[in-house]
């Protein structure tokens, strides 16, 4: 039997996080939960085991750096790879983003191929 | 070799020899032609080994030749038949090389349609989502920020009449900086307000070419059971965003024609107080 990943998908927009739910059912075994900010990404985190957590910055309560942060302390999920997926395109913010502990940055709008290849990636799923 | 001087009998030709040493004269003299001859024939003899030898080697040297013509001849058989099937191979890799080039244009022409779909499946989905006047607008905005990637947006309002334009909702933007648009048939400019008012005279998407350095990067109509509501002007483009595509044109095409039906039907719902019609007066309308 394979093994199934979990992924925890944090974004603030029905519409990107609906957009990010489809292209990842495209990967075989990887179950998804949603989190419509930081505040409720953390609480899934809580009562769950993810393997991997794709996350927006440009959230209402907690933003995504700050969830990062604290992803990076949690010690059930220091470990577990980071995807920001946002509109913020400077390099400013990537540097930063990976300096918090993201592992990837990729900018909106999103090609569902991208995303699908760099969860791939971080899972070492084989394609 | 035989010594001529130690066989020297009494000359034959003296006419008082005897008959003994006639005999014997001629008997050397018979031995001594004899060994002369002999010596010749092993002279002679001697030659014609020497010119065996020589031919005999000749003879290997002609057969190793010939020998190696053939081999050579072989070989070059071997090279056209070589050269032949070369030529049929690299004739099949570029037929799979071009078949392989052209699976991999559809796959991506695929792939293409495929994120056009979920793109539409999503964006309709989440635009009649709600029956809220805030939230349709929010999913609008939604639509053109994270999936086209426009960075400021503008929403007008066409009056009752059709002779304004007026701004409804914008982001990237302050809306207060956004004015009023007076649709007169006559405008010909080329500025943003003059193509937003074309968009919304003749319905048609307008997306910017390379070609044309000035903002607005598109203009969508907004169309309301098959008449003119109003028009969405995208001014700019997130810097990631290089240029608008299909995929977006197909977006363009599905907030023209159900935007505004998502909205009337959310302004219904809010000034109806979200009260749902009751069986009768849905019966009545219906028959």
């Amino acid at each position: 039997m394979s093994a199934e990943y979990s992924c925890l998908v944090v974004e603030d927009s029905p519409m990107m996080r609906q957009l990010l739910v489809l292209a990842l059912s495209r990967l075989r075994n990887v179950r998804i939960t949603e989190a419509d900010d930081g505040v409720d990404g953390l609480r899934k985190l809580a009562t769950g085991r993810f393997d991997i957590i794709l996350t927006d910055i440009n959230m209402p309560i907690m933003d995504g750096l700050k969830l990062v942060k604290r992803v990076r302390t949690d010690p059930n999920h220091k470990d577990v790879p980071i995807i920001i997926i946002t509109t913020e395109s400077s390099e400013e913010d990537r540097r930063r983003a990976l300096q918090l502990g993201a592992n990837a940055y990729i900018t909106k709008p999103i090609q569902a191929p991208e995303v699908i290849a760099k969860v791939r990636e971080l899972l070492k799923l084989a394609t | 070799m035989i010594d001529k001087s130690a066989r020297a009998g009494p000359p034959v030709d003296q006419p008082n020899a005897s008959p003994a040493h006639q005999r014997d004269a001629f008997l050397n003299s018979f031995f001594r032609r004899g060994a002369e001859l002999t010596d010749e024939l092993v002279r002679e003899n001697e030659l014609y080994r020497e010119r065996i030898a020589g031919l005999e080697k000749e003879n290997t040297s002609l057969r190793t030749a010939v020998a190696s013509n053939s081999a050579i001849h072989d070989l070059l058989v071997t090279i056209e038949r070589l050269e032949s099937e070369k030529q049929r191979l690299l004739s099949t890799v570029h037929e799979h090389e071009t078949l392989s080039s052209r699976f991999r244009e559809r796959f991506h022409e695929a792939e293409t349609e495929l994120e056009s779909l979920a793109n539409l499946h999503v964006a309709t989905q989440q635009l009649h989502s709600s029956l809220q006047v805030p939230s349709v607008m929010q999913n609008i905005m939604d639509l053109l920020g994270q999936l086209v990637g426009a960075e400021s947006i503008g929403v007008y309002f066409a009056t009752t009449d059709g002779t304004e334009l007026i701004p409804i909702a914008s982001a990237g933007v302050e809306l207060s900086s956004l004015a009023t648009i007076a649709v007169n048939r006559e405008t010909v400019s080329p500025s943003t307000e003059a193509i937003l008012e074309r968009t919304y005279l003749t319905g048609q998407i307008y997306i910017r070419e390379s070609s044309v350095e000035s903002p607005p990067e598109a203009c969508v109509p907004l169309s309301f059971q098959k008449k003119a509501a109003g028009a969405i002007a995208v001014y700019s483009l997130l810097p990631q965003k290089r240029c608008l595509g299909p995929v977006d044109r197909a977006l363009f095409d599905l907030l023209d024609a159900q935007a505004t039906a998502a909205l009337v039907a959310a302004y219904a719902v809010t000034t109806g107080h979200g009260l749902t019609p009751s069986p009768e007066s849905l019966r009545k309308l219906c028959s």
